[in-house]
């Protein structure tokens, strides 16, 4: 379809400027030079398709395709005229140089039907039908005048074919070269798509390592003792960023629930009770939204001293991530974009929720 | 009838199940005598079973069908049925209570969830451990009873913490309005659905404690 308008586009600005220039260059020395009668009826019949080019230009140059009222007026304009102008050609003047509407006539309708192959064969058709009844009518033509007219319609109808032809083999040719450009570019696109996500892996890792590089660094340079309280709990908070971010590419069937898993593994390695519930069917979380949810989970499990009850819960309109935990240290883990994360100590415990609204 | 100790008859194919769970109960205040223990439905049919007040019921006999036909058939002849399962599966328990059990509990939910749920049961109440309020709290089924927005908070507050006395610090209420929240939303589970004959004792005795009113319903 795009292909063919542009092919088609192109050819009418080109067709729009041999109809101009054939009546104007070649028709009106013709108009002008031979006596009509009356003559009204040719310069009306010349005027006529002057206004039918113009008509069609005011399409043409803005490259939009011919509406089909104006082709179909046009079509049934132009063949009349076209007889008009040749009912009135002086004696003997069929097919010869006064006709100049004979040959004149084709190129519009070229110009008006170029994506219209069988209609424009049909005018094409129809024109040289009339233009030969005419012929004939206008007094008994010898055989060499029967030639002489053959060869003119002959003539101009094959240029105005070859047009059509030229254009088809074009429209082919533009499709295939448009299908490969396409097909590079969906390479292309890919290619790049490929590399951005690589690049982002690879900025999220590194922003998630942040944590734990400091912390190692730190602890080889014996800057941190490995006895505080302090640093055993930033170790367990890493070691719990390291796994859920490890098990953030697995997959699995409920990635969230997956993730939880993976934080409640690392605190009961680490010798907390965790008691993991899960309610409500499982429901499609974002990566992102993933990583909201269980940020405070991870926070909160890497300050449970002795136990702690994980819950995912997910309902009609919300996923809801809490960790209620014995707190060995105060917890701080912010809300998000699009995840509210409600932070609080009460009594000896601590509690930690992430809620995602789904439809918000 | 008051002053009688309450009784259970315990249905699991698990020796170490049932001679744990006679133990747990005969331990507590008050204490609940286990007057009947097998892995047959039968138990409860027969003997000193067919009059035990509570029957606490293993789904998974054996096979990893449920039995639910067992548990239909036990509600309908007014048996007060506590569901004591291995699994926690929502879809398992919400039917549990459709057709009309009293309570489910999962075997990981411990000592003290299923000796309320056992006394709360002879006595034709429900009981709501906190996975069972998970279960309802996630429950996105059509024909869910529509709960207020606190009684939705008591749920969740409680399938999260374990701990009504949390929930009630959490959301500024009592510990006693915490359990009539819970009640409430059972009643109006107990409304909805198919009928049973607990279903609708459990609507009688809620009346009965002025937990409801006739107009409510």
């Amino acid at each position: 379809m795009g292909e063919h308008a542009t092919v088609h586009a192109t050819m009418r600005i080109a067709l729009l400027g041999v109809a101009a220039g054939v009546q104007f260059g070649l028709s009106l020395r013709q108009l002008a030079g031979h006596e009509y009668r009356p003559t009204w009826v040719a310069v009306a019949a010349f005027a006529t398709l002057a206004l039918v080019t113009a008509t069609a230009a005011v399409w043409v140059v803005r490259g939009k395709p011919l509406p089909r009222t104006v082709v179909a007026l046009g079509t049934v304009v132009s063949l009349t005229a076209a007889s008009a102008a040749t009912a009135v050609v002086p004696e003997g003047g069929h097919f010869g140089a006064p006709d100049w509407a004979v040959g004149l006539v084709g190129w519009h309708l070229v110009l008006l039907l170029l994506d219209r192959v069988p209609v424009l064969l049909a005018a094409l058709g129809t024109h040289l039908v009339v233009s030969a009844g005419q012929f004939a009518l206008a007094g008994a033509p010898g055989r060499a005048e029967v030639g002489a007219a053959g060869i003119v319609a002959l003539g101009t109808v094959s240029m105005q074919l070859a047009v059509v032809v030229i254009t088809r083999m074009l429209v082919r040719r533009t499709g295939q070269a448009m299908a490969v450009a396409a097909e590079r570019d969906r390479l292309t696109t890919r290619v790049l798509y490929a590399e951005q996500w690589e690049r982002e892996q690879r900025t999220v890792f590194a922003g998630q390592l942040g944590a734990t590089l400091p912390l190692l660094a730190d602890l080889a340079d014996g800057v941190l003792d490995p006895r505080d309280a302090g640093t055993r709990r930033r170790c367990a908070l890493a070691a719990t960023q390291l796994r859920r971010l490890f098990a953030e590419n697995d997959e699995v069937p409920d990635p969230l629930v997956h993730e939880v898993t993976a934080c409640v593994d690392v605190a009961e390695r680490r010798g907390v009770e965790v008691s993991l519930a899960v309610s409500g069917a499982a429901v499609a979380v974002p990566a992102e939204i993933r990583r909201d949810l269980t940020g405070p989970v991870v926070a909160a499990l890497s300050a449970a001293r002795v136990r702690a009850k994980v819950s995912v819960l997910r309902t009609d309109e919300d996923v809801r991530v809490a960790v209620v935990a014995d707190a060995g240290a105060e917890v701080v883990a912010a809300s998000t974009a699009r995840v509210e994360v409600e932070c609080g100590t009460y009594g000896d415990y601590l509690r930690t929720e992430a809620r995602w609204r789904r439809n918000s | 009838m008051a002053q009688e100790q309450l009784t259970a008859v315990v249905i699991d194919d698990h020796p170490a199940v049932r001679d744990g769970v006679a133990q747990w109960l005969a331990a507590g205040t008050p204490a609940i005598r286990v007057v009947a223990a097998g892995d047959d439905v039968r138990v409860a049919w027969l003997g000193d079973g067919a009059a035990a007040d509570v029957v606490i019921l293993d789904l998974h006999l054996g096979g990893p069908a449920p039995a639910t036909a067992d548990l239909r058939r036990l509600v309908q002849a007014g048996r007060r049925v506590v569901v004591y399962s291995m699994r926690a599966d929502d879809a398992i328990a919400l039917r549990c209570l459709e057709s009309g059990a009293l309570s489910y509990l999962t075997k990981a939910e411990g000592a003290e969830h299923l000796r309320q749920a056992t006394i709360a049961a002879a006595a034709g109440r429900a009981y709501t451990p906190p996975a069972l309020a998970g279960a309802l709290a996630g429950d996105r089924s059509e024909r869910r009873p529509a709960l207020s927005a606190r009684e939705t908070e008591v749920l969740v507050e409680w399938f999260q913490s374990e701990s009504k006395e949390f929930v009630a610090q959490r959301l500024g209420i009592s510990l006693s309005t915490v359990n009539t929240h819970l009640e409430h939303i059972r009643i109006k589970y107990a409304m909805s659905g198919r009928e049973a004959p607990t279903k609708a004792a459990l609507v009688a005795r809620a009346i009965q404690d002025g937990l409801v009113r006739l107009d409510d319903l």
